[in-house]
């Protein structure tokens, strides 16, 4: 019966004009990134990212450059944005409470509006990827530059491999912002405040990860291993903190929604 | 007549330490039209979100048809509401705001009664449009279409008549009719003495959360009620009313008097005014239930 919530709701999404204008975003920035790289290559790397120097001769690499871009903060707001208006948006609406004396029980409207609201983040993430890779290839080529400064990276169908795997890190690295966005939409009317509440976590802790006296408490905030999945292109072959980043969401993600269910199942319903 | 709803020791205080519904007893009988009066603020948007499972009570509890209410209970299927403004995804037309309602609870749409709510919302071409697009009227009809998709046995209307320009209020009170006199128990909530005096079998009266008053209308009606009476000399008819048992306030409206009585018939009034050698031209009853209403509602401290 889930399914009935998830397909009714992305019913709603699809429909709703502010959807594509997210997603249009994430779409727009990759292509200006493509052309930019076209148009005027970087000449020589820069200090400590060099991917984008890389992308700037071939496109399989325009990728890459375009997660780094996006992922510390316009991915952050738009998938704050569906996560924020889940619940919150209902309720400024009204509609809520029909949905709720329909009745969808409240622990399935919350999973259907998660699951929904995991669905459109991740095709989020990946239409960065897609766009930088077809705008990428058709600009710039699919050859493998600088294989020995990219090492492991054998050809074409690895490099695409490993932007796979890019993705899918980059994906769940937004899990704490998502989930902490969705805790706040189900106590608040107000879809700005919910919206906020996720964008914010994700600048508080880059703020905060760049004071080094906050030593080792670095290491726990939820964007601290945002770039960890580059070291899937080190040249080096390292892995370096892929695991520790993937382990870092879990307890936010599990604390976010465990409040997230057990407030609203308890939550009165006055909007 | 077996209850649909019935309500014991209902109770909701909020966090912030209002009291908004006091140990509230509701008994609804299948079949009837039961109005809850109350002035705004009395408690009775949240005591029938509480029925609706929607807040939930401090203490008390309530079964609607069989079954105890919690968030979401199953039997919330059979019942049709309007609760507060009706409210939709605006940027979807009436006729998908519906379906994507209807579905939500994994129901098919070709089981829902949409011809039949569709010709009660009565919105034409204009249920394909945005509901953006609406005037507060046909909200409130798109409103009334939803909650009777299902045909549902119990109505849940909070003022639904609220925002309406008279035409459209007098079609829903028409809708109620008909509704009851297919066998629909309705709970109506309205801060309007006529409507409910027009439509409602069986009156509760709220006030500062609680029950005041809890019988069918006609009994209301028969503890109070009041007159409008024009004479010839208005200063000589109050000296005379001033000294009749029964009559508790007597004062100057239009050309004539508004003389409020408790256990005192209309003919016993004009008898003394006519004893007393003033001319009476008319005398017309008030809006009754307005007067009793108040009554109730002031006795109450």
């Amino acid at each position: 019966m889930i399914r009935a919530v998830v397909r009714t709701e992305l019913a709603k999404q699809l429909r709703r004009p502010r959807t594509w204008v997210a997603l249009g975003l994430v779409v727009a920035v990759p292509l200006i990134i493509a052309i930019a790289l076209r148009t005027n290559p970087p000449r020589q790397p820069e200090d400590g990212r060099d991917f984008f120097f890389v992308a700037g001769h071939s496109g399989l690499f325009v990728p890459v450059a375009a997660l780094l871009a996006t992922s510390h903060f316009l991915l952050i707001v738009v998938v704050s944005l569906f996560a924020g208006d889940a619940i919150a948006g209902e309720a400024a609406w009204g509609n809520l409470r029909y949905l709720l004396v329909r009745p969808v029980p409240r622990g399935r409207l919350l999973a259907g509006k998660l699951a929904v609201v995991a669905v459109f983040s991740i095709v989020a993430t990946m239409l960065i990827t897609l766009t930088a890779l077809s705008a990428g290839g058709l600009l710039l080529g699919f050859k493998v530059p600088f294989v020995e400064r990219l090492a492991g990276v054998s050809g074409t169908g690895d490099a695409i491999w490993r932007l796979v795997q890019a993705t899918g890190y980059v994906a769940w690295s937004m899990s704490s912002m998502i989930a902490f966005g969705f805790m706040v939409s189900t106590m608040t009317d107000a879809v700005t405040g919910a919206v906020g509440a996720g964008v914010g976590l994700g600048v508080v802790a880059q703020i905060l990860d760049a004071i080094p006296a906050l030593g080792h408490l670095r290491g726990g905030l939820p964007t601290h291993h945002l770039e960890a999945w580059t070291h899937l292109f080190a040249p080096d072959g390292s892995r370096g903190d892929i695991v520790r980043g993937l382990i870092l969401p879990v307890p936010y993600v599990a604390v976010f929604l465990g409040v997230a269910w057990w407030w609203f199942r308890r939550k009165d319903v006055l909007s | 007549m077996p209850l649909v709803l019935e309500a014991a020791g209902l109770t909701k205080q909020f966090r912030r330490g209002v009291l908004a519904v006091d140990q509230v007893d509701l008994h609804v009988a299948e079949g009837e039209v039961c109005g809850l009066l109350g002035p705004n603020g009395a408690g009775k948007t949240t005591l029938l979100r509480m029925v609706l499972g929607l807040v939930r009570p401090t203490a008390g509890g309530a079964v609607v048809l069989g079954t105890p209410v919690r968030p979401g209970y199953d039997a919330l299927r059979d019942v049709g509401t309007l609760v507060e403004e009706p409210a939709f995804v605006p940027y979807l037309s009436g006729r998908r705001n519906l379906r994507l309602w209807w579905e939500a609870a994994g129901a098919r749409w070709e089981d829902a009664h949409v011809d039949e709510a569709l010709e009660v919302a009565g919105l034409g071409t204009a249920v394909d449009r945005r509901v953006r697009t609406y005037s507060h009227g046909m909200r409130q009809r798109l409103g009334l279409a939803r909650a009777l998709l299902g045909r549902p046995r119990l109505l849940v209307l909070d003022e639904p008549t609220n925002g309406l320009d008279p035409g459209e209020m007098r079609e829903i009170r028409n809708l109620v009719v008909r509704l009851r006199e297919r066998g629909v128990t309705v709970l109506l909530s309205s801060h309007l003495l006529a409507e409910v005096e027009q439509v409602c079998g069986h009156v509760v009266v709220l006030d500062h959360g609680r029950v005041v008053a809890d019988s069918p209308v006609a009994e209301v009606l028969a503890a109070s009620g009041s007159a409008y009476i024009e004479v010839d000399d208005r200063d000589a008819a109050t000296r005379a009313l001033a000294t009749l048992d029964g009559v508790t306030d007597v004062v100057f409206e239009g050309d004539g008097l508004a003389v409020r009585l408790h256990e005192v018939a209309r003919s016993d009034v004009v008898a003394a005014l006519v004893a007393a050698g003033i001319r009476v031209e008319t005398v017309t009853a008030r809006h009754r239930l307005e007067d009793a209403f108040l009554e109730l509602v002031r006795a109450d401290p």
